[in-house]
């Protein structure tokens, strides 16, 4: 069974058509790439994958259920979602922004257990920010605060994760970092991602499987490789592109 | 397309032809004078057609058209669709300073109103001006900020007025904004400025369009960004103080103005300066030509500043979700962070000694009329009942408008969120002055009744909107604001009717302790615990609200429910502590500044930490209505105020 199925699905905001008559599918397990240009409608897709938005017309199932009819808590916790830009989590220490990832399981009442105490400790371990619990988030450095909010999104317990342009506001060395760790949770512990990219080589060093859109519709589906080819690449950027094969690795560069 | 545009000749025709049906019910067109007219040959009706109505009809176009062409000026250098004199406080500011120059230094007004008037709107103006560009402009901050000091400004006008009240009938006359002309005089002020004032216009529109693309780009093309700022700004000031001072508060219209003007299809700066003064000359001539219609009917003879205020309300409702393309999408900051407190809940325990401590010192310290000192242990009986009564009252409404801000602080990730920008204040004066006038001899259990219904009705208008636009929280802050500023119009209005019941609504707007049983003061403190206790519940709510709706929904929050049931708690405790002080007060704004400021951050500890700082700060006014001006007794809600309006301050100063 496909993680997502995304049948016939259009998005209307007043006066525009933001996603036309969309239907693919997102496999489960590893990292899937969502390519595009800018305003092909990635951000658009992802927030309806993650329930933010309901489609105008269409459906989508998330592990075969329609999106619908997932209670929003129970959705919670198996699907994570990061908008693109995060909010300044003011006056919050790291510990206690990550224990709100435990909301979906215990509501606004329920008391936090020893087992959400330990997903909290995990989660920040992951990430490799154990030595940070007590900071402020709005001190930390932009990739330490994206992997703390990352690290949020882990103590959800979800099983999948939706990321937008992660790397957006990042260096190289910390894109690495995020990617890496996004990569090395999906391979280790058969969790699913999908990921906003602007970057063709990082999807294709960290991803297993591509979604490219063009005017809110679907251009490519499928394994990583069908998209690093200049046919392919030339398509969603509308420039022609060249591919490099270098010792296992696949760069691509416009011509 | 056609249709629209030709509502502006069409809504002209309309206009002129209510004006000339009152004109022509006054005297037939027969006997209408000639040219030159000789006024000792004329007969009362031919005067008052020639020096009331006529002028009046001029006044309206020319006033109209000054106030559009402010709200244009003001719009585009603030890139702020919501930008106008009244919206700015400069309206406020100009009335503050009429108010105060009429009672203390009256001869200021003997030549000529305009001075008092633009040094109070540009006061005003620069302090939201300046607020607003520590926060970048942020529209709906700099509209927060400015309808708050024009709620400030309107509150000390207001107190004055009560101090001095039987001086300044005609100041409330002047609140609502009449148009009554009995001279050309006027008309002739107001052309001689208008006209030099739409050349000036013309000449700042290139450098204006320039300023649109944004500060920085703006710089790169040469433009000077202070001359232009302050060259506008003075520009707009100008024409909106010379209404005030002419007219009153007329508001709103320098809102419609250019909201028609864009809806017409204007899209260039000058294009807009050039048919925002045509918009609102026809808006102003418009309203006032269906009331002097009414009036020469038979019907009672209300202020235009009154109506227009009416239009106003429904007229940000309705422009606010078409808002979005024109706002610049950025985040609006919080105050900077103040350093976190080690231990909050020593924090808040010492807050509670202190508090604790300022108790007995506030029921055992006064003033008598041996000088100050302690109430002496024979008299305690008779004298600890009352003040407790009422410094309990007064401190667990302070403990709720604290609660509140602190809330709505939260909920809209806005520092300049407070209870008096819900509109709850707005209806419950409302609800009020219903009672007040409706019942013959409305005893405190019907006042409470009306206040209650009426905060309630305006929260009730208040969530049903905003559930339709999704609850997003600055669109929240302004329908409140949207909907206090209809609520004031039509206490304008009442206030203008003349009646001596409007004393009775004035005297309770300012709030006071001086009735209130130890039951109502027992079942505030209980609703204050029991809002305290619920709000306590929800704290992981209010953790994660600030973190923005995308975050709320991925984490499972059933974000509108959870919106909904935090506004009407901050409703409840808003309405309930309105009773006692009066509509404006800036505890609920100040209050949770404090707590931050000590270092609470947390939900819990904020939340904690303001009731503790909101019901000290009330038990502090409460001291200080009694003593400051002893024997008698100053309104709890001015004194609040006053406490108040220095906070205000010292945030704009804050970097």
């Amino acid at each position: 069974m496909p993680l997502f199925s995304v049948s016939s699905v259009t998005y209307d905001v007043p006066g525009r058509r933001l996603i036309e008559g969309l239907t693919l599918e997102i496999p489960q397990g590893g990292v899937t790439a969502l390519l595009g240009c800018n305003g092909s409608g990635k951000s658009t897709l992802l927030r309806l994958l993650a329930g933010q938005t309901r489609p105008t017309a269409g459906r989508i199932t998330y592990d075969g259920r329609d999106l619908a009819d997932w209670p929003i808590r129970a959705l919670a916790r198996d699907l994570a979602y990061l908008p693109q830009t995060t909010p300044p989590a003011e006056g919050m220490r790291l510990q206690e922004l990550v224990a709100l990832g435990r909301y979906p399981w215990r509501g606004a009442l329920g008391r936090l257990r020893p087992e959400d105490h330990a997903a909290v400790a995990r989660a920040i371990a992951r990430c490799g920010l154990s030595g940070m619990t007590d900071r402020l988030v709005d001190t930390m450095s932009g990739g330490e605060r994206q992997r703390g909010w990352i690290a949020m999104m882990l103590a959800q317990g979800a099983r999948t994760l939706l990321l937008d342009e992660p790397t957006s506001a990042l260096d190289i060395a910390h894109q690495v970092e995020v990617l890496g760790l996004v990569q090395t949770m999906c391979r280790a512990e058969g969790m699913s991602a999908v990921v906003v990219l602007h970057d063709i080589n990082m999807a294709a060093r960290y991803c297993d499987h591509v979604v490219a859109l063009t005017g809110g519709q679907l251009l490519l589906q499928g394994p990583i490789q069908t998209l690093m080819q200049p046919a392919a690449l030339s398509r969603i950027y509308g420039l022609p592109m060249q591919v490099i094969h270098n010792g296992g690795q696949t760069l691509a560069h416009p011509c | 397309m056609t249709l629209t545009r030709a509502i502006l000749p069409l809504a002209l025709v309309l206009a002129m032809a209510l004006w000339g049906f009152t004109a022509l019910r006054l005297l037939p067109w027969a006997q209408w004078p000639a040219l030159p007219w000789q006024v000792d040959a004329m007969s009362v009706p031919q005067i008052l057609l020639s020096y009331g109505a006529m002028p009046r009809g001029a006044i309206a176009l020319l006033a109209g058209a000054a106030l559009g062409l402010a709200g244009a000026l003001m719009q585009a250098v603030l890139r702020n669709p919501l930008a106008d004199p009244t919206t700015l406080g400069t309206a406020a500011g100009a009335q503050l300073a009429l108010v105060a120059a009429t009672i203390f230094t009256p001869g200021l007004l003997v030549t000529s109103h305009l001075p008092v008037a633009f040094a109070g709107s540009a006061l005003t103006t620069v302090l939201v001006i300046w607020l607003g560009a520590r926060r970048d402009f942020a529209p709906v901050t700099v509209t927060i900020a400015g309808l708050l000091v024009g709620l400030m400004a309107a509150a000390i006008a207001t107190a004055l007025t009560l101090s001095q009240g039987h001086y300044l009938l005609s100041l409330i006359m002047w609140n609502g904004g009449a148009l009554t002309q009995t001279d050309w005089r006027g008309v002739w002020r107001l052309a001689a400025c208008l006209v030099p004032a739409v050349i000036l216009a013309a000449v700042l529109a290139r450098p204006l369009m320039a300023l649109s693309l944004g500060d920085a780009q703006a710089r790169a093309l040469g433009v000077r960004l202070a001359g232009l700022r302050g060259a506008t700004l003075v520009l707009a000031v100008a024409l909106s103080a010379l209404v005030s001072a002419e007219l009153g508060l007329i508001g709103f219209v320098g809102l419609a103005a250019p909201a028609l003007a864009r809806s017409l299809g204007a899209r260039s700066p000058l294009q807009r300066l050039m048919l925002a003064p045509i918009a609102g000359a026809v808006i102003l001539s418009l309203a006032d030509g269906v009331l002097m219609a009414t009036a020469s009917l038979g019907g009672p003879s209300l202020p235009t500043g009154a109506l227009t205020g009416l239009i106003g309300g429904p007229l940000l409702l309705w422009l606010l979700p078409r808002m979005t393309a024109q706002v610049p999408g950025r985040v609006e900051q919080g105050v900077q962070t103040a350093g976190r407190a080690r231990q909050p809940g020593r924090v808040i325990g010492s807050l509670a000694l202190v508090t604790l401590a300022l108790v007995l010192g506030l029921l055992l310290l006064g003033r008598g009329p041996a000088g100050w000192g302690l109430v002496p242990s024979a008299l305690w009986a008779d004298f600890l009942p009352l003040r407790a009564t009422a410094l309990l009252a007064a401190m667990s409404a302070g403990a709720l408008l604290a609660m509140a801000g602190a809330v709505l602080q939260r909920l809209t990730a806005n520092p300049m969120a407070a209870p008096e920008v819900l509109g709850v204040t707005g209806g419950a004066a409302l609800g009020y002055a219903a009672v007040v006038f409706l019942l013959a001899a409305p005893g405190i259990m019907a006042l409470a009744l009306g206040a209650a219904t009426g905060g309630a009705l305006a929260l009730t208008g208040l969530a049903a909107y905003a559930l339709r636009h999704d609850m997003a929280p600055a669109r929240l802050l302004l329908a409140g604001l949207a909907i206090g500023a209809l609520a004031s119009a039509v206490l304008a209005a009442i206030m203008a009717s003349d009646d001596r019941r409007a004393w009775v609504v004035l005297g309770w707007m300012s709030g006071t302790t001086a009735q209130v049983t130890p039951a109502t003061a027992l079942a505030l403190a209980g609703l204050a615990l029991g809002i305290l206790t619920l709000l306590l519940l929800a704290a992981r709510w209010l953790e994660i609200m600030p973190l923005g709706s995308a975050v709320g929904q991925a984490l499972g929050l059933p974000l509108i429910w959870a919106r909904l049931a935090l506004v009407l708690l901050a409703g409840l405790a808003t309405g309930a502590a309105t009773l006692l002080v009066g509509p404006v007060s800036f505890v609920g704004l100040m209050a949770p500044h404090l707590a931050r400021s000590l270092g609470l951050m947390r939900p819990h500890h904020a939340l904690c930490g303001s009731a503790v700082i909101g019901a000290a700060l009330m038990g502090l006014a409460t001291f200080g209505t009694r003593t400051l001006s002893y024997p008698y007794d100053l309104p709890l809600g001015l004194m609040a105020t006053l406490i108040g309006a220095p906070w205000l301050f010292i945030l704009l100063l804050r970097k």
